[in-house]
């Protein structure tokens, strides 16, 4: 659908961002890059400062202080073509409840320069057989692919998903993110930003974990839980045939008991495994409830983001 | 597309929209037609119910009442309902929505007033009609480019004043209170629903500030058979203009795209 945005291509770019209302700073010095093609996971606990980024490189919100530009654009001076590489499904719906979904995907088409057709994308967000039913008698999750049509009818290069699987049932998500995956095998860049950490595991590329204005951690989504020094664990449970002893000689790491549960933190999961299961195979034992956890964004969000006691 | 399309889409689905809501419909459609019934019922009588308009032409009573309640129906449809609809679409989010697309903000203001206009006219036809029809109302074809006039500028001016109000409403319910009992106490103060000559003095003079008392008295001298010349006068045309051009430009510096009250 043309204008597809070149590999090398810088999608957004941010240094230095501060966001001040008043005595209190929202927003403390963020820097992230976000390249063309990329699923850029924004997260971070609610008043860290998230709506506030995405609102100035939306161009709704003026900043402060720092370099914001979006496709070589300052958002703070958005202009009608930046306006038409750029999609934004914002956090609530604000679609009339008078208007059919095929009335409010039109409407909103009609301000792009080259839409997608308004059928089609009816289809994409799922709502096919919802085309003439009026948007005040959707439910939650419906409201919510309307919201999402809208944002993508007019075909942009980089698209702002705010939260866009909120109020979803478990299906309803696989066909989000089944449709975010489509993105971007356009081509298309999403910055997303969720509460649900799976989400951003699955979908997203690289994450940015945001906290009291600041970034605590980014980077390659599989690769944070390394890059911060989180271990893998190796879980199971006694069940006689084997001694606590026996495991602790064997493998490399230290091991952490709870009843007959134990669990290994380890650097290196393949040689620790490889020797518990030789070890539980020359005893004739069996490892109940065996498991291999990588280090999830799960853990690393909670870690990262938890209030400290004062 | 193009901003012509960017315009039409947006008035024709804000037709619809408001073929939609009851509310439009019961309090600017039925409510003006109810009122042309009752006033020609209840006040006109047999013989001589003529009344003098302030500027000396005398006028039948079936034609003043028509004129004033048509000058009402284009507040109503104008003023009231831009303010309303406005106010509602700033606070659910929804032009918040539209500034995060590359729709020119001057054809949303173009499309309102579209919708506003149409109903406005539609409303001044219907009721003209059931007038000319029902209760002889004569529609003098001297002064009839000169009521046409007053229609349209009278649009202009109350579409202008409405969206202003609309910037200094904080929500849907503050717009649709103060906006109608506005337009239903100018109304009173332009005689009409009094004969002017029945008010007094003071409540006319300060009437007389107000566009709605221009405009009603533009459209009473007009359907008047007695109006001389084109039925056109300097001083209604001229307020209507200052008030049309006072009301664009608070609009225009108190616009705000953005909820006014904070959302959970």
């Amino acid at each position: 659908m043309g204008n597809v945005p070149r590999v090398s291509e810088t999608a957004i770019s941010v240094s230095g961002l501060r966001k001040s209302y008043g005595e209190h700073e929202a927003v403390r010095g963020v820097d992230f890059e976000v390249a063309a093609g990329e699923v850029f996971g924004f997260l971070g606990p609610n008043g860290a400062g998230k709506t506030t980024t995405i609102e100035i490189l939306e161009g709704y919100r003026e900043r402060s202080g720092g370099e914001v530009s979006v496709f070589g654009v300052d958002p703070g001076k958005p202009t009608r073509a930046w306006r038409n590489r750029v999609g934004l499904v914002l956090q609530e719906c604000e679609l009339d409840p008078l208007w059919t979904v095929r009335e409010a995907i039109s409407l909103f088409a009609c301000f792009y320069e080259k839409p997608r057709p308004v059928e089609e994308t009816i289809e994409l967000v799922g709502l096919g057989d919802k085309r003439d039913a009026r948007v005040g008698t959707l439910s939650g999750g419906q409201k919510r692919r309307a919201d999402v049509a809208i944002g993508i009818v007019g075909d942009p290069d980089l698209i702002f998903l705010d939260e866009p699987t909120t109020g979803f049932d478990p299906t309803a998500r696989r066909d989000a993110w089944n449709m975010i995956e489509g993105l971007k095998a356009l081509g298309k860049t999403v910055f997303l930003t969720t509460h649900y950490m799976d989400e951003a595991q699955h979908l997203a590329d690289r994450v940015a974990i945001l906290r009291d204005g600041k970034i605590v951690a980014q980077g390659r989504t599989e690769e944070l839980g390394e890059s911060l020094g989180r271990r893998t664990v190796i879980g199971f449970a006694l069940n006689g045939g084997l001694g606590v002893e026996d495991v602790r000689t064997r493998v490399s790491a230290p091991l952490t008991i709870a009843g007959n549960a134990v669990e290994i933190e380890t650097d290196q999961p393949q040689q620790d495994l490889y020797r518990l299961l030789g070890l539980a195979e020359e005893r004739g034992a069996a490892l109940d409830d065996l498991e291999v956890r990588r280090p999830n964004l799960e853990d690393i969000f909670l870690e990262l983001t938890r209030e400290e006691p004062k | 597309m193009s901003d012509r399309v960017i315009v039409l889409t947006q008035a024709r689905l804000a037709i619809k929209v408001a073929l939609r809501t009851p509310r439009t419909i019961i309090f600017t459609v039925a409510f003006p037609l109810v009122f042309l019934v009752l006033f020609n019922s209840i006040f006109v009588n047999g013989g001589d119910n003529s009344t003098t308009l302030p500027n000396d032409i005398k006028i039948s009573a079936q034609a003043y009442f028509t004129a004033g309640i048509i000058a009402y129906a284009v507040a109503l449809s104008t003023f009231t309902t831009l303010a309303v609809s406005l106010t509602t679409q700033r606070e659910n989010g929804q032009l918040k929505r539209y500034r995060g697309t590359p729709m020119p903000p001057w054809t949303f203001i173009a499309a309102q007033m579209a919708r506003a206009t149409v109903q406005a006219l539609f409303m001044t036809a219907l009721l003209l009609a059931v007038g000319a029809i029902a209760y002889g109302v004569p529609i003098p074809s001297s002064t009839f480019p000169a009521f046409v006039l007053y229609v349209v500028l009278g649009t202009a001016t109350l579409c202008s004043l409405g969206i202003a109000l609309s910037a200094f409403t904080p929500n849907a319910d503050a717009a649709s209170t103060i906006a109608p009992f506005t337009v239903v106490m100018l109304a009173f103060f332009s005689g009409i629903w009094i004969p002017v000559d029945q008010l007094p003095q003071w409540l006319e003079t300060v009437g007389k500030i107000f566009p709605l008392y221009h405009l009603a008295l533009g459209l009473q001298t007009t359907l008047s058979p007695n109006a001389t010349g084109s039925g056109l006068d300097a001083e209604n045309v001229l307020i209507l203009a200052i008030w049309a051009i006072a009301g664009a430009r608070i609009a225009s510096r108190r616009f705000r795209w953005e909820p006014q009250t904070a959302r959970a």
